[in-house]
């Protein structure tokens, strides 16, 4: 009997015990530690059914290509007719992207038949994970797929990424907006060819409560704050923010900065030269802001718990207790695939508003926040001896600038709502109002100023996104926020 | 000559012993080998490395990163943090788990059903833990908000995972919640093994139920409670997987571990030669903490 006990436990223990460790893996949680999801979001939360469509467009696409290749006529690089194996990684494991992904990869090794593409979706939550431990045991893919900002310098400093500025120029290429390009450079050169789509980012807004109200679109700062105090006054909370994730608070603050000084000082910040510093003026104007509506109570109660992988942002917004919610644009096709009435009805976007007094200043007040890329693939084809693999480097170059983004896919990009960052795909070729709005703020924006969390340096982004939880909660006063950040990036600057 | 030939055998016998001895060692040992000697060892390798986990080029600065470690504030908050849960997981856990074996063991066979109710915790993955208690505690719908919104008859916000000290708190409740039923069972296991005719002698004797289990079966279970106490030890010094997908070790740094804040450095930050530093650190301190744990009850014993 006792016997029996003990070993029905030790059973047991063993059995948990190796579920967990299975379970550490590979588990594909939603709780993902950085930005990764906005990002993904992008591409793959679109409501599902725009893949029926997606998929039609594929077989007429394959129909028309039967009769020569694509890049006949093209000034693209001649491919070996030797067997070669490509292996891509990216994050499409769920449809729209991955049809539409899946599709450019087909029509590719279609019309070269002696190139086979492994195409690897893996998780989003563990990507860059898995490829940091890809590289170091010598496993990385030939062509991955990232976000850009530091992480894309990090792997072209360690060697992992080819520099295609000369291929780019010298062979034919969608034409990419300037910011998806400056987006896919480093030290002023091309690191990688963006396939994605961008996202802006501004504020959605329920028009039902703003008709009630008697309230119009705040156009600067201040009516911005005359808005919230009425909404608070009417029983409403201003900001549905869910701040546990941490990049969704940072939106603010990035805004304020850019709305009140510009790129000026964020880059004078990031160099930490000629006075540069996260205590420069436009940071301590966004931090105290910041803190003057948490006081006030223009957002959630619990702001640091709530979770934007949850959406939990937007149920306030569903449930009508908040009214505004300052966002990625990937928002409206995740609103709408939960209620498309709902969403047509109730959601309106407006642009962050003006900061007067600097605009009078002459500060441009058109710096837009968010990715102009959304994801870009780098390529890793390097010789053992460390020389560039020309053939295999053609081969994905010409794959990601000809089969990706081109016209059948970027047609089944907008088809789900995503907006190509090549220049023509501007706000007529998108129907939903708010992303047209969104579409236009992007490309009339003077400067487009990458998430804080992709753009810095991976250790400062840790430092950043943990500020922002001390922001929001009130735990550490303005300056020594901008006090933490400053150290962080110094330390960082001095590790380069 | 017959002499000589049983020397023989019996060196014989133990050269045949030994040979199938190290037959049946050598898969386990290899395994050992490759899995916890070397990746123990290549971590204090590379903690001697300026490396960002990915590059081929490593630098090799000595001690630097050690040096780094004993002045790294965020390490010792995560350390103290790892104390905290450690004090807290066998203050709660153990008691808690005694208590539900004793009562268990006094119910016999009608209690049933509840051992295995109560055993379920420790059955689901700790990630799915995470999940659940994190929409139950969440303050936007949770059940804890939603209550309190219940009777206070207005929008009440509980914040049990948003705020620094209630996040570290609330995350070793719900580790107790995890782990208890592993200890319950572990006691039960340990009840069972106490000759049921000490029990009918104390019996016999009048010893009341009470005086039974404090004055014969908790001596009796000394043995266990200090395998108990080592595993909550050991368990919560290294603790990872349900805080990481509870809070990453936020809200700003209050719920990091020695083991998020390594995770964190090694595969988000590109410093895998500084992570690795922290990885040996926390090999070192845990070991040293378990040693002196036992060798303190081992004192005790003695007595």
């Amino acid at each position: 009997m006792n016997k029996k006990v003990l070993a029905t436990f030790f059973a047991t223990v063993f059995t948990v015990t190796t579920l967990a460790g299975c379970g550490g893996g590979s588990t594909a949680t939603p709780a993902s530690n950085d930005s990764d999801s906005k990002a993904a979001e992008t591409t793959e939360s679109t409501d599902t059914t725009a893949s029926n469509d997606a998929a039609e467009t594929t077989e007429t696409a394959d129909a028309s290509t039967s009769a020569g290749k694509q890049t006949d006529g093209k000034n693209v690089p001649e491919l070996t007719t030797e067997p070669l194996t490509i292996t891509l990684w990216d994050i499409a494991t769920e449809d729209p992207g991955k049809s539409t992904q899946e599709a450019a990869v087909q029509r590719f090794m279609a019309d070269y038949p002696n190139i086979t593409v492994e195409q690897v979706h893996q998780q989003n939550d563990t990507y860059k994970q898995q490829l940091v431990v890809a590289m170091s045991s010598g496993q990385a893919p030939d062509m991955y797929m990232h976000w850009g900002g530091g992480p894309m310098a990090e792997y072209y400093k360690s060697g992992f990424a080819n520099d295609i500025t000369d291929m780019y120029a010298k062979y034919d290429h969608p034409e990419f907006i300037d910011a998806a390009i400056a987006q896919s450079s480093y030290d002023g050169k091309l690191l990688a060819i963006p396939y994605g789509g961008l996202s802006g980012c501004d504020i959605y807004y329920n028009k039902t409560i703003f008709a009630e109200l008697g309230l119009e679109v705040p156009e600067t700062i201040d009516e911005l704050e005359d808005v919230c105090a009425k909404l608070k006054e009417a029983g409403y909370i201003p900001f549905a923010l869910a701040n546990a994730s941490k990049w969704t608070g940072s939106m603010y603050y990035m805004y304020l900065v850019a709305r009140h000084s510009g790129n000026a000082e964020f880059d004078a910040a990031y160099t930490q030269e000629n006075g540069g510093s996260f205590n420069s003026p436009a940071f301590k104007f966004a931090a105290e802001k910041i803190q003057d509506w948490v006081k006030k109570g223009y957002f959630p109660d619990g702001v640091n718990s709530l979770t934007a992988d949850d959406n939990q942002d937007r149920a306030l917004m569903y449930d009508g207790s908040a009214a505004m919610m300052l966002h990625g644009s990937w928002q409206s096709s995740g609103m709408k695939a939960d209620n498309e009435e709902w969403y047509t009805e109730n959601i309106g976007i407006f642009r962050f508003p003006e900061d007067a007094e600097a605009k009078a200043n002459g500060v441009p007040q058109n710096v837009e926040i968010g990715t102009a890329i959304g994801n870009g693939f780098s390529f890793n084809c390097f010789n053992s001896d460390g020389s560039v693999d020309q053939a295999k480097l053609d081969a994905c170059f010409v794959l990601a600038t000809q089969y990706y983004n081109d016209e059948t896919y970027n047609n089944m990009q907008v088809e789900v709502g995503a907006i190509p960052s090549i220049k023509g795909y501007g706000a007529e070729t998108v129907d939903d109002p708010n992303d047209k709005y969104v579409a236009d703020v992007f490309f009339s924006a003077s400067n487009v100023q990458l998430w804080y969390d992709q753009y810095l340096p991976a250790s400062v982004t840790e430092v950043h996104k943990n500020c922002m939880t001390e922001l929001f909660g009130l735990e550490k006063t303005p300056e020594e926020i901008g006090q933490e950040e400053d150290d962080a990036m110094q330390k960082a600057l001095a590790e380069q | 000559m017959g002499k000589g030939k049983k020397v023989g055998l019996a060196q014989a016998k133990a050269k045949s012993t030994a040979r199938a001895a190290s037959v049946f060692l050598a898969p386990a040992l290899l395994l050992i080998a490759i899995f916890i000697v070397y990746p123990v060892i290549d971590t204090f390798l590379i903690s001697g490395y300026k490396w960002n986990g990915i590059s081929v080029d490593r630098i090799y600065i000595g001690l630097e990163n050690w040096n780094t470690l004993l002045h790294d504030e965020m390490f010792w908050k995560s350390f103290s943090h790892n104390l905290i849960v450690m004090v807290f997981s066998i203050l709660l856990q153990i008691p808690l788990g005694m208590a539900l074996a004793t009562y268990l063991d006094a119910g016999g066979k009608k209690f049933n059903a509840f051992k295995v109710i109560w055993f379920l915790p420790y059955l689901m993955s700790s990630v799915a833990i995470a999940f659940l208690f994190n929409y139950a505690l969440a303050t936007n719908g949770g059940i804890i908000s939603s209550l309190a919104t219940l009777i206070q008859g207005k929008r009440t916000t509980i914040d049990l995972l948003g705020t620094s000290p209630n996040a570290l708190y609330t995350v070793i409740g719900v580790m107790a919640w995890q782990f208890t039923p592993f200890y319950m069972v572990y006691f039960i296991a340990g009840y069972g093994n106490i000759d049921t005719t000490i029990y009918e002698a104390a019996v016999i004797d009048g010893a009341t139920r009470w005086q039974y289990i404090k004055l014969i079966a908790i001596p009796l279970l000394g043995p266990i409670f200090k395998t108990a106490c080592t595993m909550s030890l050991i368990g919560s010094l290294k603790y990872f997987d349900m805080i990481w997908n509870m809070t990453q070790g936020g809200p700003a740094g209050s719920t990091e571990l020695m083991a998020t804040y390594m995770y964190k450095l090694s595969f988000q930050q590109f410093n895998m030669g500084y992570g690795s530093t922290v990885a040996a650190g926390m090999f070192l301190l845990i070991t040293a903490i378990a040693l002196l744990f036992n060798k303190v009850f081992k004192v005790k014993e003695d007595y």
